[in-house]
């Protein structure tokens, strides 16, 4: 009787502790954080709307430090190599990220990101490219590209991207403008098969409760006729 | 060497925690490298499975009697740990088909380094509350480099309450199975 006490109060304890942080059990093979979209897909539930971003990069004798610019949800992040600008004289350097409030959709391609518009206050090096690193979420298809584009209406050019940490993709850039991820439309999703999660979870706790609950009762009355 | 080591459980213990630690720590970091996230779930789950080596698998709380009602408190168990994230509104992760062989290597794994082996280690070295404790704390320390600092409250619960599931039943598979299932489906 006391180890079924301490049975129920650890089952209290954890769902409280669970309740506390979303999704809850997290084992840490998902990405930890939901996706912050512009454009939630049906199967993304409540949705906060995605951060932007700012820095300011000192200029020290005339060569841009070191520094990385992300956006506050940590989606977006972009990083400068030491003189990385051409400074033109300017003390400090503004880097600016700001998502697009709307979701084009160009011919050909298919966004699973939001899009980021990405500004500074000078150009860069064409021999020091920016690092980027775009974060997804697992309720789409993995990205297999990252795109840009000087304007959000096109047209989008797809650069050299690498997978990085997981659900994260890489690229490196000279130019500045609107980045999002994707993949050609023409071609099959990448990665797109996935197991639990999503909607399919509370399917998932339903069977197993009632698994325990019809296999449960037999073997409870079973055991009482024994004694 | 083995021999003593066995005679001292205490230093067993602290053995077999810093060896615990040490593995989960070190898969953490390699599975943060682009492109060894699988190879580090699936070594760091194997070698965490070897920790049992030695230890006879009814002190492990691996038993076979009433083999069903084990599976089947293994079924509640992962109906309990996903509950939270399933009556949650918003979007639960998704696990990428992929990963679905290594999450199972490392749920098997964990479980039978620390409700098995360090379970053990601890109980002979100072009884269940040790055990139930120590492995909880260990656990929780083990999750510090894969998971955000808000998440230990929710894993050092799931530690406490798999540890005590592992006391109250003296059982092992429940916990195995209920932590694949978690993971298969988180």
């Amino acid at each position: 009787m006391k180890r079924a006490a301490l049975l129920a109060l650890g089952v209290v304890m954890y769902a409280v502790a669970a309740w506390m942080v979303a999704p809850g059990f997290y084992d840490g093979f998902g990405p930890p954080q939901p996706y912050n979209f512009t454009c939630p897909p049906p199967q993304a539930g409540a949705n906060s709307k995605p951060s932007s971003g700012h820095l300011d990069i000192k200029v020290i004798g005339g060569v841009s430090d070191a520094n990385s610019a992300f956006t506050d949800d940590g989606q977006l992040v972009i990083g400068f190599l030491p003189g990385a600008f051409v400074v033109d004289g300017k003390s400090t350097i503004s880097v600016d990220i700001k998502p697009l409030d709307t979701c084009p959709s160009p011919s050909g391609i298919r966004f699973v990101t939001n899009v980021y518009q990405v500004t500074a206050g000078a150009p860069l090096d064409p021999t020091k490219p920016a690092n980027l690193t775009i974060r997804y979420s697992n309720l789409e298809p993995d990205p297999s590209i990252v795109y840009q584009a000087s304007d959000p209406a096109g047209p989008w050019t797809a650069l050299t991207s690498q997978p990085g940490q997981p659900y994260t993709i890489e690229t490196r850039t000279t130019t500045f403008g609107y980045f999002a991820t994707g993949y050609p439309s023409s071609s099959p999703p990448p990665g797109a098969v996935t197991v639990g999660g999503g909607q399919v979870l509370p399917i998932v706790v339903a069977v197993l409760i009632v698994i325990v609950v019809l296999a449960g009762l037999p073997i409870a009355v079973m055991r009482r006729r024994r004694r | 060497m083995i021999a003593a080591v066995r005679a001292r459980p205490a230093f067993r213990a602290g053995l077999v925690g810093c060896g615990v630690l040490l593995i989960e720590w070190s898969r953490a970091l390699l599975a943060q490298q682009p492109g060894l996230t699988m190879a580090a779930l699936v070594l760091g789950g194997t070698a965490l499975g070897v920790m049992a080596f030695g230890w006879p698998p009814e002190r492990l709380g691996l038993g076979t009697s009433r083999f069903g009602l084990r599976i089947l408190g293994g079924m509640a168990l992962g109906a309990v740990l996903l509950l939270p994230a399933a009556v949650r509104p918003g979007a639960a992760p998704l696990l990428p088909a992929g990963l679905a062989l290594a999450a199972v290597v490392v749920s098997v794994g964990e479980e039978v380094a620390f409700r098995g082996a360090l379970y053990a280690a601890l109980e002979d070295a100072g009884g269940a509350p040790l055990a139930i404790a120590g492995s909880t704390v260990l656990w929780t320390l083990a999750h510090a480099l894969s998971h955000p600092l808000p998440f230990l409250g929710a894993v050092a619960a799931a530690g406490l309450l798999l540890a005590v599931w592992r006391w109250a039943c003296k059982d092992l598979v429940g916990p195995i199975v209920g932590h694949v299932i978690a993971d298969l489906a988180l």
